[in-house]
């Protein structure tokens, strides 16, 4: 993984908002498996455009923006057998926490689904990875789009077991604990076709975070139960691969909503360093989390790891100043050595193929200001010959 | 602003999200229906009754009365309540230039979801005239009776020269700036009226930062302090002899929720919102094009006894303001102006016309606990443990 050598690098989590192209051959190739070659054809040329359009943007380690997935998580079970949807039964969004509960109201008026639960899957057979065609064609577009931009590093996102199904319940294996680390050998082909292809991997862990809240209300040891058994089953699944070409995404949800009820990183930083990455990626960038930088003064950051603060959010269509995002980027620097900061993103600004966090137009003006903001940090860390 | 205490105060910018009766009612009353205006008025007391109330709840010493009685927006209220002037080629709002040529495609997808009052351009016709005692009694007198009986003070918002009358058109003064002074001398009877009655006057000033983007532009930053300047003297005009303790002067960049990359920065404007004659500044500080804005009192100089009261929660995001981000805020400041200086405000209001609501009401409400809260945390950092 490159490092923040001379100056700070710029990266982001993934997702970028697809084109409408993009959407309606999507959409087409759903209802009509004759139209997937148009699909695929259209996003190999677009992720050519993205790789470009974020170079030009100044950002350094640059990505696919997840063009050939339909989601950040739920793409998995379109690449695993084992898995049977139910239209019919709806689970409860429990991954919200007690917001759905405080602003009910503010939910049922702007975000339904928090309220009244969605459709989701079962787990009925062994669960077996069968995704190497959709994941080998995502790589072969990524590492064609780099050559032909001349980047230097690329990196794929995959989902983590924690993330695995958010909406899923399991009927077929006897424990949970079987059940999770069927999943993270499933996962652990996808994770091995990316690493061996020579890009660096970003395990996407959203749910981690974001069952914090619902789980605590049960118990304390509880939520460690549930999540150490994941933070368990995803280094099985990391086992091998350096951590050097691994970096791990946790946040927490990138709904608009208050965030009242989300995990304090203090209390969840322990398991996310637990994970044998590299790099960790978290946000820092939202009302929420961003006198969270503070935390780094008592934890201990673990010696030649990289940490990617988020320091522009989706949260928000303001677009932050590049002054606020060098300030954000230096005192993290300060405090972990500005070798080890990557400057980030809160979340990604597409988590499903038809979603818009922001403005794509807003979403392009917060990547550059990322990338001037970064410039300006670097200047005041290195001194004026900084890039 | 009150000074004795041992603690950092908390308030807001004004404008909260009205109940829905209430915009049910000025509903009405702008498509010209028949209202029983007096089931409104007692609409209105009991709504501002609670609404001072729950202000006093979530924590906010010193509170409004939401603006649940100005009609159209936070500062066109005012066009009805003056004479010698017309409004004339009633349009749809449009949304500020450099931003909007940015970002063109954002804006044409933005606009047409905000609800915003239609609005003309004000051409001053006769001797501009203050004609709005009746109105201006009611808001004073039903906020008073609302204060009574509960532990806060009280301030009503109302418009700046600037603001009232931003793009205008001179028909009748011998040039702009005689007008601008004409419309000042007006609203001086809106302030001293309300300050006379025990109130705070909080003076809203909007458009003298956004102009620059709808106007200017960086490429003439001398021509809009200008036309700026004209406008602070105007405004210190009106504000003779008014005690400037019992005046507060907000400006911010617009509270749309849009990119605001074509905002003119606070430092170059910082000298001319301090010669406002005001006892204390409401200024944006709470979003990320502004945030960074702390830094320019490092150089920038408050004028002795005058305070600061930085957006410390915005409206630009349904994400609540951590109160250890609230605190952080405040307290950064407060060892730069002294922490007697800072009160914890907010951006903007939450309802800048009774349609306009920024976020969901109970959003609005759980980010004002949070102010208080981190007002709360902050006042235990400066003063030590002892602090309420």
């Amino acid at each position: 993984m490159r490092r923040s050598d001379d100056r700070i690098l710029t990266t982001h989590v993934g997702s970028i908002i697809r084109t409408p192209e993009l959407r309606k051959l999507a959409a087409a190739a759903k209802d009509n498996p004759g139209d997937i070659q148009k699909f695929n054809d259209a996003v190999r040329t677009a992720t050519n455009d993205v790789v470009k359009r974020q170079l030009a943007a100044g950002v350094d380690v640059v990505n696919d923006g997840e063009y050939g997935k339909s989601s950040w998580a739920n793409y998995v079970l379109e690449r695993m057998s084992g898995f049977e949807h139910r239209p019919d039964k709806i689970y409860e969004a429990a991954w919200l926490g007690s917001d759905r509960v405080r602003f009910r109201e503010f939910m049922e008026a702007e975000f339904p689904r928090g309220v009244k639960g969605s459709p989701g899957d079962a787990c009925v057979a062994p669960v077996q990875y069968t995704g190497h065609d959709a994941v080998r064609r995502n790589i072969r577009d990524l590492k064609a789009a780099l050559a032909a931009n001349k980047a230097q590093e690329g990196f794929l996102t995959a989902v983590a077991p924690a993330s695995t199904g958010y909406d899923a319940e399991n009927e077929f294996y006897g424990t949970e604990r079987e059940y999770i680390f069927a999943i993270a050998d499933a996962l652990r082909e996808e994770y091995l076709e990316i690493h061996n292809a020579g890009l660096v991997l970003q395990v996407d862990d959203a749910v981690l975070a974001n069952m914090y809240d619902h789980l605590m209300q049960q118990s304390p040891a509880r939520y460690r139960e549930w999540a150490e058994l994941r933070v368990d089953a995803l280094n099985h699944a990391l086992r091998g691969i350096p951590e050097d070409n691994i970096r791990y995404h946790i946040c927490f949800g990138s709904w608009h909503v208050p965030h009242v009820s989300d995990a304090p990183l203090e209390a969840i930083v322990d398991l996310m360093l637990k994970v044998k990455a590299g790099a960790y990626s978290i946000e820092a960038a939202n009302v929420r989390h961003e006198h969270e930088w503070r935390v780094w003064e008592k934890v201990k950051f673990p010696k030649d790891k990289i940490l990617v603060p988020g320091v522009v959010t989706h949260h928000t269509t303001t677009v932050e100043h590049p002054q606020l995002v060098a300030e954000r980027i230096v005192r993290f620097a300060r405090i972990l050595g500005r070798e080890n900061v990557i400057a980030g993103t809160d979340c990604g600004f597409a988590q499903t193929e038809g979603l818009q966090r922001v403005h794509p137009q807003v979403m392009w003006a917060k990547l550059e200001s990322l990338a001037e903001g970064a410039r300006l940090a670097s200047q005041e860390l290195w001194g004026k010959k900084a890039a | 602003m009150p000074r004795d205490a041992d603690r950092i105060l908390t308030t807001h910018v004004g404008s909260l999200v009205r109940p829905p009766k209430i915009v049910e009612y000025v509903d009405a009353m702008e498509r010209g229906l028949a209202v029983d205006q007096a089931a409104f008025d007692e609409l209105l007391q009991q709504s501002i009754d609670e609404v001072v109330r729950r202000q006093q709840q979530a924590g906010i010493d010193i509170v409004s009365d939401g603006e649940f009685g100005k009609f159209r927006s936070w500062n066109f209220y005012v066009l009805a309540r003056l004479g010698g002037i017309e409004e004339r080629a009633i349009v749809e709002s449009q949304g500020g230039s450099r931003d909007r040529q940015l970002f063109p495609e954002f804006y044409a997808e933005y606009f047409p979801t905000q609800k915003l009052p239609k609005r003309g351009t004000v051409y001053t016709v006769g001797p501009v005239k203050y004609t709005g005692q009746a109105a201006l009694k009611k808001d004073i007198d039903i906020f008073k009776k609302s204060l009574k009986g509960v532990d806060v003070e009280g301030f009503l918002p109302v418009v700046a020269p600037a603001s009232a009358v931003p793009m205008f058109k001179n028909e009748y003064y011998k040039n702009e700036e005689e007008a601008i002074f004409a419309v000042a001398e007006a609203l001086r009877e809106e302030y001293k009226t309300i300050v006379d009655s025990g109130l705070y006057v909080q003076i809203d000033d909007a458009f003298l930062p956004y102009v620059y983007d709808l106007s200017f532009g960086s490429a003439d930053l001398e021509g809009f302090r200008k036309w700026a300047q004209v406008r602070v003297d105007a405004l210190n005009h009106a504000l003779q002899g008014i005690p400037e303790e019992k005046v507060r002067y907000h400006i911010c960049w617009g509270s749309f929720n849009t990119p605001h990359v074509g905002d003119v920065p606070l430092r170059d404007i910082v000298d001319l919102v301090t010669q406002v004659k005001a006892g204390a500044y409401c200024i944006e500080m709470g979003n990320p094009r502004h945030e960074h804005e702390w830094r320019v009192w490092e150089t920038a100089k408050l004028p002795a006894g005058r305070k600061l009261v930085p957006g410390v929660i915005s409206h630009s995001t349904n994400v609540v303001e951590h109160p250890e981000l609230v605190a952080e805020r405040l307290v950064r400041l407060a060892k730069i102006v002294g922490r007697e200086n800072v009160l914890g405000g907010t951006d903007c209001g939450f309802a800048q016309s009774p349609h306009v609501r920024r976020v969901h009401p109970s959003i609005q409400w759980a980010k004002l606990e949070a102010l208080a809260e981190g007002a709360r945390i902050a006042s235990r950092e400066l003063w030590g443990r002892k602090a309420a």
